[in-house]
C-alpha cells in the first residue's frame, strides 16, 4: 500500500526550481539576504542585553507612531516600546525555531539511519509510519496538537515537531543507502569495518552535515509556523513579547494604528524571506559544487 | 489504473483513521481539561466527577474512541463544550463559510500561477524585481498579506470591504456559497458583493500558493522547451507559442498540481488565520474561539475535516494525474 506515491523522475526533477544557470557565488540579493539573516540572529542573542525598555513594562504614551523620539518603531496600545518587543520576540521566535528544528533534525535522522541500516521489516515498518506522517496536513496536525495539550509555545513546539521529523527520516535514509553503497564504504567494508564502527566513521559524516543544512534552512519555515499558531492563541499569553500574538492583538488597532500589527508582522516575514533566500543560494551554489 | 485508483482511496482511508486516531489521542491525553472549560474554573470536584461520568469520560481510552467511532459513523461528533450546542450542528453552520473561500482562494491561486509563470520567465531588469516583490510575497505569513490588503484596498482605497461575507443578510440559497447562491437566485448584486467580500481574504491565501506553483510550472516549461520533443516540434515548423501550448505546458503541469495538492494543505492553515482577521464566519474562527476555550471536542472536528479534505484532495490530484500521466502508474 502506498501512502504517497512515489515522485516520477519528471516530477523529481521540477519539483526543486532550477536557476537557469548553475553558479558558484551567491548573487548581491542572497548575500544582502545573508548579512541581514545574520544581523537579525545577532540581534537576538544580544539585542535583550542592550534593550533600554522592558518588553512587558509600559515606557511610553500608547500609540506613538514608528518614528517617534524615543521609540524608533512606535508604542503599542498599553504604551510599550513595539521595538524592544520585537527584538525580545525574534529571540523567543528564533530559539524556539531552532530547538523544535534539532529535536526534529535529531529523530528523524535516527529513525532515517535505522531505517537504511537495518533494512528488512524494520525499514519497511519505520518508512510506513514516516509516509503516514508525511500524508498529514502539516500545520492543521500541529494546531490540534498544540490546541490538545493547552495553548503554551511548548505545546507548539511540541505541535511543530511531531510533523516535522518525517521530512528528515525520509532525507536521512535516502542518503544513507547513497553513501553506504559508494567506492570508500565499500574499502571499509573490505578491511573488516562493521557494524556500528562502519556507520559511524564512514557513512554519517556524510550524510549529517547534508541533513544539518536542509534542517539550518527550514528554520524560516518553522518561525513562520510558529508565529501562525501564535496568532490563533496557541502560544504563551499576551503580555509575553511573541510576534505572532503582537499582530493579532494589533489586528483591532489595524484602522488608527496600522504600526502595531504590522511591525511584528514584517519581522517574521524578514526571517523567513532571508532563510528563504539564503536557502536557494546555498542549493544552487553546492549543486554546482557538486554536491 | 483501477489498481491504482483503489491502492490510493485505501491509503487515504487508512491515513484518514490513523489521524482520526492521532487527533483523537492527544485530545483527550492530553494536558487541557475539557471539563474545566465546559463547568468554568470554580466548579466543585463533585461537579467535575459528575460531568466527567455524564460525558463518559471517565471510561478508559479505548472505550471513548469506539464511542467516538460509532457516533462518527452517525455524524455525532460530541458536544461543543463551549457553546453547549452538538459540534456537527456548528460545523454544518459553517463549513458554506470555509468551503466559498477555499475554493476561490484555489481559483485565485491557479489563475495567479499562470500569470505569475509568465512572469517569472522574462529576462531583464525588470523582471528580477517582479521576481523579487513576488518571492517576497510568499515568504510573507498570510496574516501580514491581508493586514496589506486591508490596509490598502479598504482603508486607503475603499474599494473593498473587509470583513464578513457579505453587506447584505446571509443568503437562504441551497448551496451556502454566497456568490453561487446569488447567481442562482438571479441576484447579480447579492453575488458581486459576496464575490467583493471574498476576494481579499482569498487573495490572502491564495499568493503563498501562487507564487510557490508558478516556479514549478516556469521551471518546468524552459526545461521542456529544451527537451528533443520541443526540438523535433520546432523542425517540423510549429510554432513557439504552439509548442508551449501543446507540449510543453502539459508535460509541466503534472509538477505544478502534485504540489497545488501539498499547497492546498499549507493554504488551508493560512484560512484558519486569514478568517480570524476579516470575521469570516467559518471553521478557522471557530477553531481559534474552540481553542481559547479548550473545548477540544470541536477542536477535534475541525482539524479531523480539515485533515480530511486536505487528504481527499490529494488523492484525488494523484488519480487525475495518473489518468493524464502514465509515468504516475508506473511508480
Amino acid at each position: 500500500m502506498l501512502f504517497l506515491r512515489e515522485l516520477t523522475p519528471a516530477e523529481d526533477t521540477a519539483l526543486v526550481p532550477a536557476t537557469p544557470r548553475p553558479r558558484r557565488h551567491f548573487t548581491i540579493g542572497e548575500a544582502i539576504a545573508l548579512f541581514t539573516l545574520g544581523g537579525l540572529i545577532v540581534l537576538a542573542i544580544v539585542g535583550p542585553l542592550i534593550a533600554w525598555y522592558s518588553p512587558i513594562v509600559p515606557s511610553g504614551v500608547p500609540f506613538l507612531p514608528p518614528g517617534s523620539s524615543g521609540h524608533l518603531l512606535g508604542t503599542d496600545n498599553l504604551g510599550f516600546d513595539i521595538g524592544t518587543r520585537v527584538v525580545f520576540g525574534l529571540r523567543i521566535s528564533l530559539f524556539a525555531a531552532v530547538t523544535v528544528t534539532v529535536i526534529s533534525a535529531i529523530a528523524g535522522m535516527i529513525l532515517g539511519t535505522i531505517a537504511a541500516f537495518v533494512g528488512g521489516w524494520l525499514d519497511s515498518v519505520l518508512m510506513r509510519v514516516t509516509d503516514l506522517f508525511l500524508a498529514f496536513p502539516a500545520t492543521i496536525v500541529a494546531m490540534a496538537i498544540a490546541a490538545s495539550l493547552g495553548a503554551s509555545l511548548s505545546s507548539s513546539m511540541i505541535g511543530i515537531a511531531v510533523v516535522w521529523w518525517p521530512m528528515y527520516a525520509r532525507l536521512t535514509r535516502g542518503e544513507v543507502r547513497r553513501v553506504i553503497n559508494s567506492p570508500h564504504v565499500e574499502a571499509a567494508r573490505m578491511s573488516g569495518t562493521r557494524g556500528v564502527r562502519l556507520l559511524v566513521k564512514h557513512v554519517l559524516p556524510s550524510v549529517v552535515p547534508t541533513v544539518l543544512v536542509t534542517a539550518s534552512l527550514d528554520v524560516g519555515a518553522v518561525v513562520l509556523t510558529l508565529a501562525s499558531l501564535s496568532f490563533i492563541g496557541l502560544g504563551t499569553p499576551a503580555p509575553a513579547p511573541e510576534l505572532g500574538l503582537m499582530a493579532s492583538a494589533g489586528m483591532q488597532y489595524i484602522l488608527s494604528a496600522w504600526w502595531i500589527a504590522v511591525v511584528p508582522g514584517v519581522a517574521i516575514a524578514l526571517v523567513a524571506l532571508a532563510f528563504n533566500y539564503v536557502g536557494d543560494g546555498l542549493r544552487t551554489v553546492l549543486r554546482a559544487k557538486g554536491f | 489504473m483501477v489498481r491504482f485508483a483503489i491502492d490510493r482511496t485505501v491509503s487515504a482511508v487508512v491515513v484518514l483513521f490513523v489521524l482520526l486516531l492521532l487527533i483523537f489521542t492527544v485530545s483527550r491525553a492530553g494536558g487541557a481539561d475539557p471539563v474545566r472549560g465546559y463547568l468554568g474554573a470554580n466548579a466543585s470536584a463533585e461537579a467535575v466527577a459528575a460531568a466527567r461520568e455524564r460525558l463518559g469520560l471517565d471510561q478508559p481510552l479505548f472505550v471513548q474512541f469506539g464511542q467516538y467511532l460509532t457516533g462518527l459513523t452517525q455524524g455525532d461528533l460530541g458536544l461543543s463544550l463551549s457553546t453547549r450546542r452538538p459540534v456537527s450542528e456548528e460545523l454544518a453552520q459553517r463549513i458554506p463559510a470555509t468551503a466559498e473561500l477555499a475554493l476561490w482562494a484555489i481559483v485565485f491561486a491557479l489563475i495567479l500561477a499562470v500569470v505569475f509563470a509568465g512572469a517569472y520567465s522574462l529576462r531583464g531588469k525588470v523582471a528580477a524585481v517582479i521576481r523579487f516583490v513576488l518571492f517576497s510575497a510568499a515568504s510573507a505569513p498570510a496574516f501580514l498579506l491581508a493586514t496589506a490588503g486591508v490596509l490598502l484596498l479598504f482603508a486607503q482605497l475603499g474599494w473593498l470591504p473587509a470583513s464578513g461575507r457579505t453587506s447584505y443578510g446571509p443568503s437562504d440559497g441551497m448551496t451556502g456559497l454566497y456568490v453561487l447562491d446569488g447567481i442562482l437566485a438571479g441576484n447579480p448584486a447579492y453575488a458581486w458583493d459576496a464575490f467583493q467580500h471574498v476576494l481579499l481574504p482569498a487573495l490572502a491565501a491564495a499568493i503563498g500558493p501562487g507564487v510557490a506553483i508558478a516556479r514549478v510550472l516556469a521551471d518546468g516549461i524552459s526545461g521542456s522547451l529544451k527537451s528533443g520533443y520541443a526540438q523535433t516540434a520546432r523542425s517540423l515548423g510549429e510554432s513557439e507559442s504552439t509548442i508551449v501550448r501543446r507540449h510543453a505546458l502539459r508535460n509541466a503541469s503534472s509538477p505544478a498540481l502534485t504540489l497545488l495538492g501539498v499547497q492546498i494543505g499549507m493554504m488551508l492553515s493560512s484560512l484558519v488565520v486569514v478568517e480570524q482577521i476579516f470575521s469570516w464566519n467559518g471553521l478557522g474562527q471557530y477553531l481559534t474561539s474552540a481553542i481559547s476555550a479548550a473545548d477540544l471536542n470541536a477542536v477535534a472536528a475541525i482539524s479531523l475535516v480539515l485533515g480530511g479534505l486536505y487528504i481527499l484532495i490529494n488523492t484525488l490530484v494523484d488519480i487525475v494525474l495518473a489518468i493524464v500521466d502514465p509515468r504516475v502508474r508506473l511508480t
